[in-house]
């Protein structure tokens, strides 16, 4: 009822050569049409949905969905975050068994690819803002720009003064540290910056005086010891903290404009180079353990009252896609993603 | 239960081998850390010895007023969480805090350096120095003091004539529980020193770079690193004991 079911194909260009494939993508489009578990009463079922998530997603995961999916479906939830690289790796060497990995960007899902899992779905954009401190001396021009009084090109040139803290995560660990960078980058050719403002900006890659943990960067900017730093969109509305909105050809949350994030490069402190990607919250089921149970996660947040949740916590709903061997997936995930 | 403390240990010795060491140890600027760790625990060390060692003789002679509220604050920060410890230094040694807008006027800062890291260390290994070192002063016959005195030492030469050398042995292990405590110290160092990296921070930088295999080596450094003085300070508290 109400469904618009969008069927596509398209190429995983993102995946690289390893697999290769064809991708099929079901896509569910509307945000206000789909299934509601939790109007129907939980049938008795047992298991759990072991969740492990990008950090950014914990308060939403653990304070909303979590328990709206335990309630809607019978269910057991529990989940643990990290950096999404950093939770990959702890899969991968077996030091956590999730059954359940949602991860911003699906860079850190392929580093698992085929031992793992050889699908995930998309389900939400997670653009990035610059976060700023109210309690920061140049908090009166922060919000002039964020309320469009002033150029948001002024953002880049405040940022650069000596005086100015700002703060962002590990770009060799978080896509979101990485994105930052990279938004500069474009920023710099968008708004026709001086040469060098990049590097007058951010300084070297993993310069001591900005990168902080990500726990560490929200509770210094809450703390006002920040005048500004990188953050989800998501986190600035969850920490109530006030923040600038970037253009989209700038913030990594539209998946329609990769190839223009794509232009923005990053050499990682390894050697390793990497271009910018949209930041999107990609989801797929991992292992044996509970796979009912951890289909039913998925399939929930393909639901009317997941994406709902998501796009109150600040996510943008974008259309869900099934990327990889869709074979694979379990029958409730393209049971959600088919509408059927 | 002697094993079972053990398993750690002997999981990640078992999970080690010579290559995964050496690929691990040989990356350029790997060892960095090691000499990071190395010395801001020593001068946190130092800093705890100068200022931990009279506060310990104090509170277990019982010289400081009200002194079971003094013993009540070395519990509380015993008490709170590492990362706890260092999300309230955040608020007291920003920059934009009065600390922080003092060091800022002398050059220095006490976020993501390595006076930030020494901070953190002391914070955490605190409290295990204090009370250990209360505790070795508290087992000091006062009679031998007071004889002392009365045979004409000042108070500083029955300090260091009496006291002192009687609660070496423990003062010794206090000193080695401080050690360990500061050089593993991760908590309050993620918050307020993401960098420079010591070795806790560097396992925790390369599990979420690279994965568990390139971080163990550095688990296995870290031990070797911070287990030689506390043997020695055991050992040498062990023989000090059964010569008394």
């Amino acid at each position: 009822m109400g469904w618009k079911r969008a069927v596509g194909i398209r190429r995983a260009l993102r995946r690289g050569a390893g697999l290769g494939v064809v991708v099929a993508g079901l896509g569910l489009a509307g945000a206000a049409c789909g299934s509601n578990p939790a109007t129907a009463n939980p049938p008795a079922v047992s298991g759990a949905a072991s969740v492990a998530y990008a950090g950014s997603l914990q308060l939403l995961d653990e304070k909303v969905i979590g328990p709206a999916f335990s309630k809607a479906t019978g269910y057991g939830y529990q989940g643990r975050g990290g950096g999404s690289f950093g939770v990959a790796q702890q899969i991968q060497s077996n030091e956590i068994s999730p059954n359940v990995f949602e991860s911003i960007g699906a860079a850190p899902i392929t580093l698992l690819e085929p031992k793992f899992t050889s699908w995930y779905v998309q389900v939400a954009a997670s653009p990035i803002v610059v976060a700023y401190s109210p309690k920061s001396p140049f908090a009166p021009q922060l919000r002039a720009i964020a309320e469009g009084h002033e150029p948001l090109s002024d953002l880049f040139t405040l940022m650069e003064q000596p005086g100015f803290h700002l703060g962002r995560t590990n770009p060799d660990t978080d896509p979101q540290g990485q994105a930052f960078c990279e938004m500069v980058q474009l920023a710099g050719a968008r708004y026709h910056l001086p040469p060098g403002t990049a590097a007058k900006i951010l300084g070297p890659l993993d310069n001591p005086s900005q990168v902080f943990a990500e726990t560490a960067l929200e509770a210094r900017l809450q703390a006002g010891q920040l005048d500004a730093a990188s953050a989800f969109l998501s986190q600035a509305i969850q920490l109530h903290l006030p923040y600038i909105a970037l253009p989209s050809a700038i913030d990594f949350g539209d998946p329609l404009l990769a190839s223009t994030y794509a232009r923005a490069a990053l050499t990682l402190t390894g050697g390793k180079s990497v271009h910018g990607v949209p930041l999107v919250v990609d989801v797929t089921v991992i292992g044996a353990h509970d796979r009912a149970a951890a289909a039913a996660f998925v399939a929930y947040l393909l639901s009317s009252s997941g994406r709902g949740e998501l796009r109150r916590g600040g996510y943008s709903l974008v259309t869900p896609w099934l990327v990889g061997r869709a074979s694979a997936a379990p029958k409730a995930v393209r049971h959600a993603l088919a509408g059927s | 239960m002697w094993v079972a403390l053990l398993g750690p240990v002997i999981v990640l010795l078992a999970h080690l081998t010579p290559r995964a060491i050496l690929a691990s140890l040989s990356a350029p600027g790997s060892l960095g850390p090691l000499a990071v760790s190395i010395e801001a625990s020593a001068v946190a060390l130092g800093v705890l010895v100068v200022i931990g060692t009279p506060l310990a003789y104090l509170l277990a002679r019982e010289r400081l007023p009200a002194p079971r509220l003094w013993e009540a604050g070395l519990l509380v920060s015993l008490l709170l969480p590492p990362l706890v410890i260092g999300l309230l230094l955040v608020f007291m040694v920003g920059p934009a805090t009065p600390i922080g807008e003092a060091l800022s006027k002398i050059h220095l800062s006490a976020t993501n350096t390595f006076l930030a890291l020494v901070i953190a260390e002391i914070y955490e290994a605190a409290p295990y120095y204090v009370l250990g070192a209360q505790a070795a002063f508290a087992a000091v016959d006062r009679r031998l003091e007071e004889q002392a005195g009365m045979l004409g030492d000042p108070p500083g030469r029955v300090l260091r004539r009496v006291s002192l050398p009687l609660a070496a042995p423990g003062l010794a292990m206090a000193l080695a529980t401080g050690w360990a405590r500061a050089i593993g110290a991760f908590g309050a160092v993620i918050i307020i020193a993401y960098h420079p990296y010591g070795l806790p921070m560097q396992i925790w930088v390369t599990l979420d770079e690279t994965g568990l295999a390139s971080a163990l080596p550095f688990a296995l450094v870290l031990l070797v690193v911070a287990l030689p003085l506390p043997l020695l300070a055991y050992g040498w508290s062990t023989r000090a004991r059964a010569r008394h």
